[in-house]
């Protein structure tokens, strides 16, 4: 009878590989990617999910197996007495070690393509400054250059055009903050004291055809303190004619004397 | 416990203070699982001393007879006398803050189910006067959604944890915000489009709403629907006007008059404060357009501007300093705060605090950094806060032109960009960023 | 010098020393040198916090489930002003709460506290440890500790900057509520938890190596004292660059200093100070503690679930040098991949590279040591006991945690990840999957040792069948949760459209969660009943071989009636050479057996 635990572990195993499965199936999964690199992590996620997935399986099993055979109270054989096997232990320290090995190397160019490689000239070049709570969005205005009389201002509304190099140049007034956009999969810590580039590109408006423009959240993602679940931000991805004519908005209203 | 042995005894007291535990755990969790009270409006108690309004534990008739008593010796006791006279007055007192609080939920309702009386209510031909329930309905009570995404009870899910459930803009997170969070019970709003004494419109408090208050902590909510918005403008508006009829009614209560309980009384007091609102619009200040300039031209007008800022005329210098850097005040407090003194301050929810005046040289422009919202705040000031209305108006033909004006709003708009407002290296500066 | 009832057996170690039952509760107990007594002091405190950490986990989720409606008990209390929803920075006081109490009052202390204190002597046949004194005052700093924390929830409402403190959001008071005192209260706490695990680091070092019996060579040491052992060295590495960096903060909010505080901040309207500093220092020294810090928090409940496991399985522990080296390498590795924490912090990117390498390398020892425990069974006659049966779960349920910390070891993919729910998933499959339940594995295990009574086994396996039930049902959606890329410490994330649809999960969760809290009582039930009325039970009911069970039940001052001496490992369960299943470590060899030849397999 004891070895019906046996069978409760089983449900780990079971339970855990169904919810991953119904979870992918019915929309509990990771949000839709519109941006440039954002295929390279999922698919290393992906990669990572089933690797550790059939580790996950296959360990369980063995582990339900055991509790299920030797049950004092159904195996009525003596114990096999042993302390271990050398051989064994080198088995399982060298194939993991390898395996780990190569996972962390295989990652290593998207890291850097994301982090590291910082792009010479991106199309577009926009400043985000965190502060508690809101995002406050400086486009170079005209000129080009930042902090001139026509620099255009906006707070949590960020807009790019789609298929364009994008550059943040990502600060902080107090605190630290973190920019998350996760249908880029882009996140970043804003450091006060600290410039910090983050680039990314948008390959498509979304995934409706057809669509020239389309919002997607900006979440903080570093707390920031008690309005840090208010810091919501909106990333607009438009063509480049629908961008121009926002900023001409902008500078518009910026300019209102009535 | 004699003839117990010491462990048994021991188990014996062990158990029964064990029992005592868990039936004292049992009760605190039972109690814990009854619902709290619904929100209530606090009363408008700032810097009153509670124990004024508390009656005396003597009916009215009972102090009137011993004072009808007293008056009729031949010496009376003035000591006495004068203790009885108090003791009505303060039975007046706790009186009229019962009716103050009858005729409010009248007027008013709860912060669950508002309510405005079918006079100030929008008619349908006139969609910017009046208040409309049905959006009032839907920022009030609790949080809730409807089946079809319909957000209810917005207020409490956006603004009560810093404007607190009656607008006194005291709620939990207030005692920690520099600036405090606005009290909307005076009807007093900082950063309007219109004149010096009326109220800000309704595209005044949305405007508010979508840009947040940039420099403090009023968060922009533009990203909310626009229902949504407007269903909180007209609570915001609801509460302001909730507030100054509170305060009305609270002046008969001090004067020891009796509270107006009748429907046409109240209406009446009511419609002096709501034709205020309802007028805002017609206050709007349009300022006349800038002339077109050139480069040179421009450059005239910022040192024009320059040398009025610095002028005893524009009083600019006082509160903003001659650098323009907020340095120039003695301590000064707004309007919210100047009522707080030594001797009332325990009456009063929050400490003082001192009002900043702006600096100019850092870009960040709390009513927002468009030119007709820095001419609007040199014109009108800015209501509450020490900022003077220095444009000229019919009632005062002495104050700045417009194209003096202009020439100021310039001054400031380039404040920014001066070289002397630098810091630091570009790449490490942190605050002064125009932005 | 067979027991009775607790607490008695102070009476009668007292009686066994002459003292009589004249000395008073504060001589018999808080002024206690006993090692037995210190280490009880240890399990009863933590185990009261476990309740108020869980308490405010249960106020967490209830706003995720339930965002702004009424909160039970709390709204009625501090908010029914608003009608009893709660304010945004109460949520962020609760999730700091119940990390840093989960953490450093319940974790850490009832590992090396309690059962280290109550173990190491006992387990390598030492009648106390080497500075008893010093053992007392480790306790009593404690107390300074618990002060500290419990004042922070009255002065501004609670440290509400995360467990992590990370400035400038924890160093400059205007930045966030509790920020005031609050936070700096939260500080001094911690400073006294570092002195009292530095002082208990150093006792179970110099006890371990010094007091052996005879006969009880480093490697007849249990595991459970070999966790015990590397777990005080990395305390001792590491927990000075902790209070270091607790220090500076501290200077910062107290004396003006700005060791965190680049220049020209301005948080709300007030100016932080001169500046000139660096907060991502703060992340590294912070880091370089609390990744150290996390293996302090599992490698004595690993050396736990070893011995659990070879005593139910009846034979011997599989691997028993590499289970050491693999413990022995989780230490060395964990002293280089703090880094791992910071991926997005802002530092230099080129140390995201170094430190996925280093973290990758860490999963090997971790591997290694699962291996192991399933060899350990493997070929056993497996006894299902409360014990056994939590031990088992810690192994699966760490083979869950461990492999998900794969997703966060790859750096693009912590990109995504990390802030997530992802990451409290992991964090709470490897401490309360793995630890806690290694813990209550422990406590059913060794309380007929501390108490000289059985815990109800029936009772034992109720709880750990509806604990292990909603354990999963809580915890596993989470990592679903993260893989939509629900951010962390967020008091409503609805109000972003990612994020709406995951409401329904969310109240699941909870619900689960609520189930959990409520097996709970189960445990309490079963732990004070069986105190005072639990059967009375001889020296070793479980059958072990280790050197505690041939003390008395509860052992008395001085552990045992004469000086063991140990003849052979602590893992000869099933051997040929013994007539019983088991063959205790004290057990004299019998004439003309080899014991190492059949030992040899």
């Amino acid at each position: 009878m004891s070895r019906l635990w046996s069978l409760l572990f089983l449900t780990v195993p079971i339970v855990g590989v169904w919810v991953c499965i119904w979870s992918a199936n019915n929309g509990y999964w990771m949000p839709d990617d519109i941006s440039s690199h954002g295929h390279t992590i999922d698919h290393l996620f992906n990669f990572c999910l089933w690797l550790t997935g059939v580790v996950f399986v296959i360990t369980e099993l063995v582990l339900v197996w055991f509790m299920w055979k030797y049950d004092a109270k159904a195996h009525a054989e003596p114990v096999k007495y042993t302390h271990g096997s050398h051989n064994l232990e080198i088995v399982w320290t060298i194939i993991p070690s390898a395996t780990l090995l190569f996972i962390a190397i295989y990652q290593m160019n998207a890291w850097a393509n994301v982090k590291m490689r910082v792009p010479t000239d991106p199309d577009v070049e926009v400043e985000v400054v965190a502060r508690q709570f809101e995002w406050r969005i400086r486009y170079p205005g005209k000129d080009g250059v930042f902090n001139t009389r026509d620099d255009l201002h906006t707070v949590n509304d960020l807009h790019v055009p789609v298929g364009e190099q994008v550059m943040v140049r990502l600060k902080s007034q107090d605190v630290l903050h973190d920019f998350f956009l996760p249908h880029l999969r882009i996140k970043q810590d804003a450091v006060p004291g600290m410039v910090i580039p983050v680039w990314f590109k948008a390959e498509r408006v979304s995934n409706v055809t057809g669509a020239t423009s389309a919002a997607y959240d900006l979440v903080c993602a570093e707390l920031c303190g008690w309005g840090h679940y208010k810091m919501k931000g909106q990333l607009v991805v438009e063509t480049r004619d629908e961008y121009e004519r926002f900023l001409a908005d902008l500078e518009k209203q910026q300019e209102a004397t009535q | 416990m004699m003839g117990l042995s010491p462990e048994k005894s021991t188990n014996r007291a062990a158990g029964e203070s064990l029992r005592g535990w868990a039936a004292a755990l049992c009760l605190l969790a039972a109690l814990g699982c009854t619902k709290a009270d619904p929100a209530q409006f606090k009363l408008n108690m700032e810097g009153l001393d509670p124990a004024d309004f508390v009656a005396s534990g003597s009916t009215d008739e009972a102090l009137a007879e011993r004072i009808a008593k007293i008056e009729q010796e031949p010496d009376p006791d003035e000591e006495q006398l004068s203790e009885l006279q108090n003791a009505q007055s303060a039975n007046a007192r706790a009186k009229g803050l019962r009716d103050l609080k009858v005729a409010l939920h009248a007027l008013f309702g709860t912060p669950d189910e508002p309510f405005v009386l079918k006079e100030l209510q929008t008619q349908p031909d006139t969609p910017e006067v009046g208040f409309d329930l049905a959006k009032l309905r839907r920022a009030a009570g609790p949080v809730s959604s409807l089946e079809d995404g319909t957000q209810i009870g917005l207020y409490r899910q956006h603004c009560v944890h810093c404007h607190g459930i009656t607008g006194d803009g005291v709620g939990p997170t207030a005692a920690f915000l520099t600036p405090y969070p606005r009290d909307f019970r005076r009807g007093i709003f900082k950063f309007t489009s219109t004149s010096e004494s009326a109220k800000p419109t309704k595209d005044d408090l949305k405007r508010t709403l979508k840009q947040g208050i940039a420099g403090t902590a009023m968060p922009s909510f533009a990203l909310l629907p626009e229902a949504d918005i407007d269903a909180l403008v007209e609570y915001v508006k609801y509460l302001a006007l909730r507030g100054e009829m509170e305060t009305a009614l609270m002046s008969y209560v001090d004067a020891g008059d009796p509270v107006p309980l009748t429907h046409e009384e109240l209406l009446s007091e009511l419609q002096n404060y709501a034709s205020m609102w309802d007028s805002a619009a017609d206050e709007v200040i349009t300022p006349e357009a800038p002339p077109e300039l050139d480069e040179p031209g421009l450059l005239a007008s910022i040192e024009a501007g320059r040398k009025l800022f610095l002028d005893a005329k524009a009083q600019c210098v006082q509160c903003h300093g001659p650098t323009g850097l907020g340095d120039g005040a003695e301590k000064r407090f707004d309007v919210w705060n100047e009522a707080k003194t030594d001797t009332n301050l325990a009456f009063f929810s929050l400490p003082k605090q001192q009002l900043q005046p702006r600096n100019l040289r850092s870009g960040v422009y709390r009513g927002g950094r468009r030119p007709v919202d820095l001419y609007r705040r040199i014109q009108a000031g800015i209501k509450g806060a020490q900022m003077p209305s220095m444009g000229q108006t019919p009632a005062k033909p002495s104050g700045l032109t417009p194209t003096e004006i202009w020439n100021l709003v310039h001054y400031v708009q380039s404040l920014p960009y001066e070289p002397t407002s630098e810091t630091g290296s570009p790449e490490r500066s942190i605050q002064r960023d125009r932005n | 010098m067979s027991t009775i009832a607790a607490g008695s057996h102070a009476h009668e170690a007292a009686d066994a020393h002459g003292h009589g039952d004249s000395l008073s509760f504060v001589r018999k107990y808080v002024f206690s040198l006993d090692h037995k007594v210190i280490g009880i002091q240890f399990l009863f405190s933590t185990l009261l916090w476990f309740i108020v950490g869980g308490l405010l986990a249960l106020a967490v989720r209830w706003q995720l489930a339930w965002p702004w409606q009424e909160m039970p008990i709390v709204g009625r209390m501090l908010f029914s002003g608003e009608g009893g929803q709660i304010s945004p920075e109460f949520y962020t006081m609760l999730f700091t709460m119940h990390a840093s109490v989960m953490i450093f009052f319940v974790i850490i202390p009832i590992l090396a506290g309690a059962f280290g204190n109550f173990l190491i002597p006992l387990m390598i046949g030492a009648d106390d440890m080497a500075f008893p004194t010093l053992n007392m005052l480790s306790y009593w700093f404690m107390w300074p500790a618990f002060a500290c924390m419990i004042a922070s929830f009255f002065y501004g409402g609670g440290p509400a900057s995360g467990w992590t403190a990370y400035p400038p959001l924890a160093s400059v008071a205007s930045a966030a509520p509790g920020s005031e005192q609050a936070q700096t209260l939260w500080l001094w706490g911690l400073v006294f938890v570092g002195i009292s695990s530095m002082m208990g680091s150093v006792n179970y070092m110099t006890t371990i190596i010094q007091m052996r019996a005879p006969g009880m060579t480093m490697f007849r040491l249990p595991m459970t004292i070999w966790g015990m052992f590397i777990t005080a060295l990395l305390q001792a590495f590491a927990l000075p660059v902790l209070t270091a960096a607790l220090f500076m903060q501290i200077l910062d909010r107290m004396a003006g200093f700005s060791f965190f505080i680049p220049e020209g901040l301005i948080v709300n309207n007030a100016s932080a100070g001169s500046g000139g500093g660096q907060p991502l220092m703060w992340q590294h020294l912070f880091w370089f503690y609390s990744h150290p810090a996390v293996y302090i928090m599992i490698l004595p409940a690993m050396g736990m679930v070893s011995d659990i496991i070879s005593t139910f399985a009846r034979k011997p522990l599989f691997g028993y040098k590499p289970m050491i080296y693999s413990i022995a390498g989780i230490a060395g590795l964990g002293f280089i991949v703090w880094g791992h924490h910071m991926f997005m912090s802002g530092m230099n990117p080129a140390l995201g590279l170094t430190f996925m390498l280093s973290t990758m390398m860490i999963a090997l020892p971790s591997a290694i040591k699962t291996f192991n425990w399933l060899g350990t069974i493997w070929g056993g006659r497996i006894e299902y006991t409360s014990a056994m049966l939590f031990a088992l779960s810690f192994v699966s349920m760490f083979i869950i945690g461990g492999l998900s910390g794969i997703f966060m070891a790859a750096t693009p993919v912590d990109i995504f990840i990390h802030d997530t729910y992802f990451i409290v998933g992991h964090i709470h499959y490897v401490l309360f999957g793995g630890t806690a339940f290694g813990v209550f594995g422990a406590i059913y295990y060794w309380f007929p040792k501390m108490f000289g009574r059985l815990m109800n086994e029936p009772l034992g396996k109720i709880h750990f069948f509806l604990s292990f039930i909603f354990f999963n049902g809580t915890f596993f959606t989470m990592h679903i949760l993260g893989a939509n890329g629900f951010p962390r410490r967020l008091a409503d994330p609805y109000h972003y459209d990612t994020f709406e649809h995951l409401l329904g999960m969310n109240q699941f969760m909870t619900v689960c969660a609520l189930g959990m809290g409520a097996a709970q009582i189960i445990f309490a039930f079963n732990f004070f009943y069986s105190l005072f009325f639990g059967p009375t039970c001889g020296r070793n009911p479980w059958n072990s071989n280790t050197l505690e069970w041939l003390a008395p039940s509860p052992p008395g001052h001085g552990n045992f009636d004469v000086q063991p001496i140990v003849y052979r490992g602590p893992y000869e369960y099933g051997s040929p050479a013994s007539d019983s299943i088991n063959f205790p470590q004290w057990v004299p060899p019998k004439e003309g057996i080899d014991e190492e030849e059949l030992g040899h397999h």
